[in-house]
């Protein structure tokens, strides 16, 4: 497929996340700093899942249902990881605005934090983009290509850098909707995010079935969208929310 | 808001899971599992089992296939007869019955042949049965060596001559599996994504001579990138000579055979009728003349020598000659004036018709001692119970001996009394001489095993009865090897008035015949057989009975590493049928050696200590008289008058090479790859812009007062 190809896999599966890069996170060090060290958490993760679930593969391939499994235990995992990873973020949030209040200089805003969470969400994306489109992509800058049975139609590496991309969307984003529901209690957006990570997962289950990708991945970007949708939602409500907030103080 | 949201994604994940339920049904046909990238890799490059077509130089020149440059090819695959008006070179597949029409008009149309980037040869059973006939050698085979002035005469009537001419692509022959390999390939791309692919043939099979740019032998052997072909001929002595007593020399009776063939294809050579069938032949008869009771006592000695390199220029039986002139130490116990009669068997498989086998003697020229083995091989034949054997002299109308060891014979002395034996007269039976398809078995489909190269298999003896149409018959093989062994015994004890009594003890081990012939023209058992592994530990299972070239300096105590597995096992064989018991005690021997000097050390490979016998065992190197070696290199002497054979030589090498693979893979056009290119570049540039636009609204809302 030559490097034309592979460069064009790549990009569609972390162009976004290359283009949120340097808008917004190359900006703030600190940021950079957030993106890296989620990436590395979420790796980890990635990591120790494989490392459980290594006595049980190669998994029976014709049936279903051990991979659902896989896939609920993991994303039970990362959820937990998630809500690990705010409390972590909510320790160092006190400790900046403490360190602030001690040198007289504003603490952190509302887009601050905001900021901070779709940078620790892209960490994800780029973690799940690298650990399962990434990792495969080095033969797809060689002569040949390859076509799965399942879904003939398009090269493999096409599909996995299209699901990728999904997958960045998802996790990018619902980090947002998901340390806004942990600071503000809010049960819906706390619920949200794991059903919708479940979901995703689940949806990947349905390219099991001959050329069930034509139906997987669409919906697939409905979940994606969806994501998306929700968090500008929840985003403009607080913005709106907080100005009206600091007209009102005044 | 939120409950309208959250209802609608609790639809959408209850759609989900319905959807998943059904699933179990679709999970029918297997998947290959991928376990990491390079399992990913091997899945996409698919390698190819098969045999090659190497480069072969001479003299003057090349003969056989190679990559034209020093590049891989890769060219797109399309049927034989698919092909029109290509464009662009690609890789033509080939069935076997097309070959023959294919390669001669490669030869003849250049514009057709500049479009071939290579070929890939397609051998299976089905098109095997339609074939009559294929022999891609001359139809006078080495006539250059003749010892007779009719050089048109057509011993080969199913000559097509494509292996001896100068191919500039890689000719691949493709294994069973490697049939299938290209045919799910090729199926795929029918089925699914045709239009922006192709699926193309990748030639890893680049000669050493073309990187060099040496295109013939005195260039090549200069440069060291090619090496001469030869090997190991084998003789053996029915009972052991004693060197130390030169004096009261018994005269000789010296039996022929070779054990080398050739093909288009270097690998897949089995040569079942020619020469196998021959040289099985005399492994029976001295199997039966070893249990012989008395052979010590007989007037005459009986000697078997199986040459190789036969099909190259006589390289065995001219080096034989050779050593024999000078005297060497490979030929101890022999010379020239003891050696009264020589018997060569040819091919001998397919005797068989209507029941009963015939035969057919040519002789060299008429002379008592002709007279007198032709009387003893109708003795023979008479003597035999079973009466369904005819020995029959050939027909006067033949311009002399068909090719053979003999030619080489009668052209260093004209006065050899000699006899040949073979299974045709006028010209040869076998309609497939020197092709990859005179071997034993044709399978069916229903009996098709996969690859047997490199996994180990059981020894499994494949009966007769599940080939079908395979190109000789052992019940021939048999015939040939019970005639000959009486024939001998006949001659050695030089007494036509033989008792029956003694005759009609010789008895050739036919199951003997029928293993051994599985062992050397058959991928299973092959070489893994019992009965050659309980001599020697063969380095290849499917045997290759092409000459191949000699490896290191040639000596009569040769390194065994570089001794073939057929010359090893021959020799080992031959030293334990001819060897005598002395005593009752038999001494081991470990590293080869055996303390007595008449003694030879046995069975050393496959048990790590073998047996010392007393036997008169020898390897004699096969190489060609205008060959010399010196200082671990080559040189080519220049010709010699004296050696009127050396004069027509044309020395054949064999190129060095790095690898010979091929690998079949699909490839995308490269307007499909650009366009991924700039899909990706688009999503980009749209993500870049929607962040832009999504900073400044949120910057206008806040910015809002």
């Amino acid at each position: 497929m030559t490097v034309a190809a592979g460069i064009g896999y790549a990009l569609v599966a972390l162009g976004p996340s290359l283009s949120l890069f340097v808008s917004v996170i190359s900006r703030k060090p600190f940021l950079i700093l957030t993106v890296l060290s989620s990436t590395l958490l979420w790796l980890v993760s990635l990591i120790i899942l494989s490392g459980l679930w290594r006595p049980f593969l190669p998994l029976k391939a014709n049936v279903w249902w051990p991979y659902a499994l896989l896939v609920l235990t993991s994303v039970c995992f990362q959820e937990g990881l998630r809500f690990l990873f705010w409390k972590v973020y909510k320790r160092l949030e006190d400790v900046l605005d403490s360190f602030a209040d001690r040198i007289s200089r504003p603490r952190l805003f509302l887009t601050d934090k905001l900021q901070i969470a779709l940078a620790g969400g892209l960490g994800h994306g780029v973690a799940h983009a690298v650990f399962f489109c990434l990792s495969l992509l080095t033969p797809a800058f060689g002569p040949a290509t390859f076509y799965v049975e399942r879904c003939s139609k398009v090269p493999f590496f096409l599909i996995s850098a299209i699901i990728a991309l999904a997958f960045v969307t998802i996790h990018t984003f619902s980090m947002v909707i998901a340390f806004e529901g942990y600071a503000k209690g809010n049960k819906v957006d706390q619920v949200m995010v794991p059903v919708i990570h479940l979901a995703a997962g689940m949806l990947t289950l349905v390219n099991f079935a001959s050329e069930g990708c034509v139906i997987g991945i669409p919906l697939l970007y409905l979940v994606a969208s969806l994501t998306l949708v929700h968090c500008g939602k929840m985003v403009w409500q607080r913005l709106l929310e907080s100005r009206n907030q600091s007209s009102a103080s005044r | 808001m939120a409950m309208g949201l959250i209802r609608l994604l609790s639809i959408a994940f209850t759609l989900v899971l319905l959807s998943i339920l059904p699933l179990h049904l679709s999970l029918a046909d297997e998947i290959t599992s991928i376990e990491s990238v390079p399992d990913l890799q091997k899945l996409m490059y698919v390698a190819v089992d098969g045999f090659p077509c190497v480069r072969l130089l001479n003299l003057s020149g090349e003969i056989g296939c190679s990559n034209p440059g020093i590049n891989k090819v890769v060219a797109p695959i399309i049927k034989l007869k698919d092909v029109k008006d290509l464009v662009q070179p690609h890789t033509i597949l080939v069935t076997a019955d097309e070959m023959e029409d294919f390669f001669t008009r490669v030869s003849t149309d250049l514009s057709f042949a500049s479009k071939i980037g290579g070929v890939l040869v397609e051998s299976g059973s089905n098109f095997q049965q339609k074939l009559k006939g294929f022999s891609p050698d001359k139809r006078f085979p080495q006539a250059q060596f003749s010892p007779y002035e009719n050089v048109e005469y057509k011993w080969n009537s199913a000559a097509s001559s494509i292996m001896w001419r100068n191919y500039n692509f890689p000719v691949y022959l493709l294994s069973e599996s490697g049939i299938s390999a290209v045919h799910e390939i090729l199926s795929k791309k029918k089925m699914k994504h045709g239009t922006y692919t192709s699926d193309v043939a990748e030639f890893n099979m680049v000669m050493e001579t073309t990187k060099a740019g040496t295109h013939n032998s005195e260039a090549c052997l200069q440069e060291g990138t090619c090496l001469p072909l030869g090997g190991y001929s084998v003789w053996s002595s029915l009972p052991p000579i004693s060197v130390s007593s030169s004096n009261n020399r018994k005269p000789v009776v010296l039996t022929v055979a070779s054990m080398d063939t050739a093909s288009f294809f270097r690998d897949k050579s089995f040569g079942a009728d020619s020469p196998i069938s021959g040289l099985v032949a005399l492994l029976g008869a001295v199997d039966a003349l070893s249990r012989v009771d008395g052979i010590s006592n007989l007037k005459k000695q009986l000697v078997f020598l199986v040459l190789t390199g036969e099909t190259w220029g006589y390289l065995g039986s001219r080096r034989f000659l050779h050593e024999l002139d000078l005297h060497s130490d490979a030929v101890a116990g022999l010379s020239n004036t003891s050696i009264e009669t020589v018997l060569e068997i040819g091919s001998v498989g397919k005797g068989l018709s209507g029941g009963i086998n015939t035969f057919f003697a040519h002789k060299t020229r008429v002379s008592s001692v002709t007279n007198m083995t032709l009387d003893a091989l109708k003795i023979a034949q008479d003597s035999l119970a079973s009466k369904n054997i005819k020995i029959l002299s050939a027909d006067t109308a033949n311009p002399g001996i068909p090719p053979s060891s003999l030619m080489a014979f009668m052209r260093k002395n004209p006065q050899t009394s000699a006899v040949v034996l073979e299974d045709f007269d006028t010209n040869f039976v076998n309609k497939f001489y020197h092709s990859h398809l005179d071997d034993l078995c044709k399978k069916s489909h229903s009996l098709s095993f996969s690859s047997f190269r490199s996994k180990p298999h059981f020894a499994l003896l494949i009966p007769f009865w599940c080939c079908i149409a395979a190109n000789i018959n052992s019940s021939s093989v048999v015939a040939a090897a019970s005639v000959v062994a009486r024939t001998l015994y006949i001659l050695a004890s030089d007494n036509k008035d033989t008792s029956n009594s003694a005759l009609g003890s010789i008895h050739v081990n036919a199951s003997f015949v029928e293993e051994l012939l599985t062992c050397l023209l058959a991928c299973e058992p092959g070489l893994s057989c019992n009965l050659v592994k309980d001599y020697i530990s063969p380095t290849n299972t499917c045997p290759g009975n092409y000459a191949g070239v000699i490896l290191g300096e040639p000596s009569s105590k040769p390194y065994l590493g570089y001794v073939g597995d057929v010359s090893r096992f021959l020799w080992n064989f031959l030293a334990d049928k001819t060897s005598v018991q002395k005593g009752n005690t038999t001494s081991v021997c470990s590293k080869g050696v055996c303390s007595k000097t008449d003694e030879v050390c046995i069975k050393a490979e496959s048990n790590k200590e073998g047996t010392c016998v007393v036997s008169t065992t020898r390897y004699v190197p096969a190489y060609s008289t205008r060959l010399k070696y010196n200082d671990g290199a080559w040189t080519i002497l220049p010709q010699n008058s004296s050696d009127s054979m050396g004069m027509v030589d044309p020395v054949w090498t064999e190129s060095n090479w790095d690898t010979l693979r091929v690998h079949v893979y699909t490839v995308q056009h490269s307007a499909y790859d650009n366009a991924v290119l700039v899909a990706g570049i688009t999503v980009t540039t749209l993500a870049y812009i929607g962040i832009l636009a999504a900073k400044s609204i949120i910057t206008k809302a806040l910015k809002q007062d």
